[in-house]
């Protein structure tokens, strides 16, 4: 009898943690890791740009404008003479700070809001959710270009802080809702009663117990927001209202391509933003999809 | 039914009363003067500025400024535009008809690609076909609008010289006659294409998940059991199953176009009411600001309640 005892508590040992099957179930998405291969470098090479390139970003060069790729500048000069290769990196740098950070105001505000509404029920949450409601209608674009405009006129910030105030005070909904669904179904297990029982404060079995368990949703929730941040960053920056033009961020240095002359014939000047912007979009969905696969208990591969 | 529309329109009051106090704490907040128009914002005299606002009756509480603005639009009144000296109703109604044939155009090219890709794709799924309509529609979903803009103005402006790159007519053409609209079609294509991308792109995708989904249920087996005929299957018992959620999209539309047509006509200089907004923004002629955003958010709350009563016209199984 003893032997298949010892087997059987082996056996459950073994039993895998839901982040250790995700992990495995991602690993094996050859698209997925690519991607998430090159949004690292990406990050990696963008943050790291000041202390490897010597050139200066914003010094005017009168003597080098527009020039052609060449070995002493890879990717040409723009119509300032500014290098467009170190201005990629450091505009990488700037959209994916606005990205990441709104990312991450976004998903707390709307997870905290979802979770009080998800947990209290009653008259709170109709207050948070018909509020919730109030901010999804209103039409994102619109609201984000004339709030940017006041918190620029008011002169505190500068245009990257304020995009990101403004991204966080408009776009948590989306993450609220759903995470009030979450809690709403999860709050009703037993553990949740348990936690209760033994005394713990709302906000320990908020923290502790339920969002643990709705935290694979906010992941792939944020992944999503991410590159919503992104392109939202480079097509406000794009038509001119976002960061203000003397710091480099993709949306801007993509601006020059509203020049016929710059969009004609000099491809070089808007190409390396334009690629760079598709393809961080690009790999960060398919991460998304990686994450929302991997996290999913029906599938099993 | 009429009930229910009744309760919805009811509804929407007290959201359409929020808004415009949002709107209006929003100007409160801009410098100068948003609701008028009649103070310059780039006349920074002091004496000026207070001389007008005394005038004007910035001083007064805000409820009563609030109250008094309120009335103003109730009346069509949205004050008057700094840059272009004339009443900002006019400079919208000038606009709109551009953007709202940019739209329609945009659906109805929209409508009909995704109708005839979904279609495609749905009878034959896993086929290269179907394979290169998914890839095409997973890039027009990724891809940001403005990066596709540029890319087709390089391609099928400069490179092919197919299309214009910008305006909405050539100059110089009398209104009215054939070439006129002729012209307007080839300046409209362009922006409406790349204005509707994202929405093909998604539309297509889901007509064809849900056609994938439909073959397999029983009603169509009875059907092909019966010897109805392939396409008959498909062009009428499945397509009427699968059209449902298609339509209720057209409300949500609305709310992209908006958001995709201040982008979209600011890269074509298309002259809509989406490029005189980021204009009145750079110049900061903040009457007509505040009526488009206030403009644009009805458009919203419009397009969500057409969702909602479609969804229950088209669908005969939906009761209120």
């Amino acid at each position: 009898m003893e032997p298949t005892v010892q087997t059987n508590i082996k056996k459950q040992q073994k039993f895998d943690s839901t982040w250790t099957i995700a992990r495995k179930k991602f690993m094996k998405r050859k698209l997925a890791m690519i991607s998430l291969g090159f949004l690292l470098f990406i990050i990696f090479v963008s943050f790291i740009a000041p202390y490897v390139t010597s050139d200066d970003v914003t010094r005017i060069d009168m003597q080098n404008i527009n020039q052609e790729p060449s070995s002493e500048h890879w990717l040409g000069t723009d119509r300032n003479g500014r290098d467009v290769f170190t201005r990629t990196l450091y505009g990488g740098r700037v959209s994916l700070t606005i990205g990441l950070t709104s990312m991450f105001f976004v998903t707390l505000i709307g997870s905290t809001v979802g979770s009080i509404a998800g947990y209290y029920g009653g008259w709170v949450d109709n207050l948070l959710m018909r509020f919730t409601d109030f901010i999804l209608t209103l039409p994102f674009m619109v609201f984000v270009i004339v709030l940017n405009a006041i918190l620029i006129g008011m002169g505190k910030v500068t245009g990257m802080w304020s995009l990101i105030i403004v991204f966080s005070l408009l776009g948590w909904g989306g993450v609220a809702r759903i995470v009030r669904g979450k809690i709403l179904s999860e709050k009703e297990n037993e553990y949740v009663l348990a936690a209760r029982s033994i005394g713990c404060r709302p906000s320990q079995t908020i923290i502790k117990h339920l969002l643990p368990n709705v935290m694979t949703t906010i992941i792939v929730q944020a992944t999503l927001l991410l590159a919503a941040y992104i392109v939202a960053e480079a097509g406000l920056s794009f038509i001119g209202i976002g960061v203000p033009v003397e710091i480099p961020s993709w949306g801007n240095m993509l601006m020059e391509a509203r020049q016929t002359d710059v969009l004609q014939n000099k491809p070089w000047i808007w190409v390396p933003p334009a690629v760079c912007i598709t393809l961080t979009i690009l790999s960060i969905n398919f991460v998304g999809e990686g994450l929302k696969d991997a996290f999913d208990p029906k599938t099993t591969k | 039914m009429i009930s229910y529309t009744l309760r919805r329109l009811l509804g929407m009051i007290p959201l359409l009363i929020l808004i415009s106090i949002v709107v209006f704490s929003l100007a409160k907040l801009m410098p100068g003067d948003p609701f008028s128009g009649e103070i310059d914002p780039n006349n920074t005299s002091v004496e000026y500025i207070e001389e007008m606002r005394e005038n004007l009756g910035y001083n007064d509480p805000i409820p009563v400024q609030y109250q008094r603005w309120v009335t103003n639009l109730a009346q069509g009144d949205l004050g008057k535009s700094t840059t272009y000296k004339k009443p900002v109703m006019d400079v919208i109604l000038e606009r709109l008809p551009n953007t709202i044939f940019l739209a329609i155009t945009s659906l109805i090219i929209t409508y009909i690609l995704a109708f005839t890709l979904g279609m495609y794709s749905g009878r034959k799924p896993y086929t290269l076909g179907d394979n290169v309509i998914a890839t095409f529609n997973y890039g027009g979903i990724a891809i940001p609008q403005y990066i596709i803009a540029i890319v087709a103005i390089y391609f099928f402006s400069f490179k092919l010289g197919w299309f214009p790159s910008n305006g909405s007519i050539t100059p110089g053409l009398e209104q009215g006659t054939w070439e006129f609209w002729m012209d307007r079609i080839h300046h409209v294509v362009l922006p409406a294409m790349t204005l509707g991308l994202f929405s093909t792109a998604s539309y297509t995708q889901f007509l064809r998940n849900d056609i994938v989904q439909n073959s397999q249920m029983d009603y169509v087996r009875s059907a092909r059991a019966r010897g109805t005929s392939e396409s008959a299957i498909y062009n009428k018992h499945i397509l009427r199953n699968s059209i449902i959620p298609l339509v209720t999209f057209f409300g949500f539309d609305l709310a992209t176009l908006i958001g995709g047509a201040i982008i979209t006509e600011t890269i074509f200089t298309y002259p809509g009411i989406g490029m005189l907004f980021i204009n009145a923004i750079d110049t900061r002629d903040y009457a007509v600001v505040m009526s488009l955003t206030l403009l644009f958010s009805f458009l919203t709350l419009f397009g969500n309640l057409i969702a909602d009563l479609l969804y229950g016209v088209v669908d005969p199984r939906i009761r209120y």
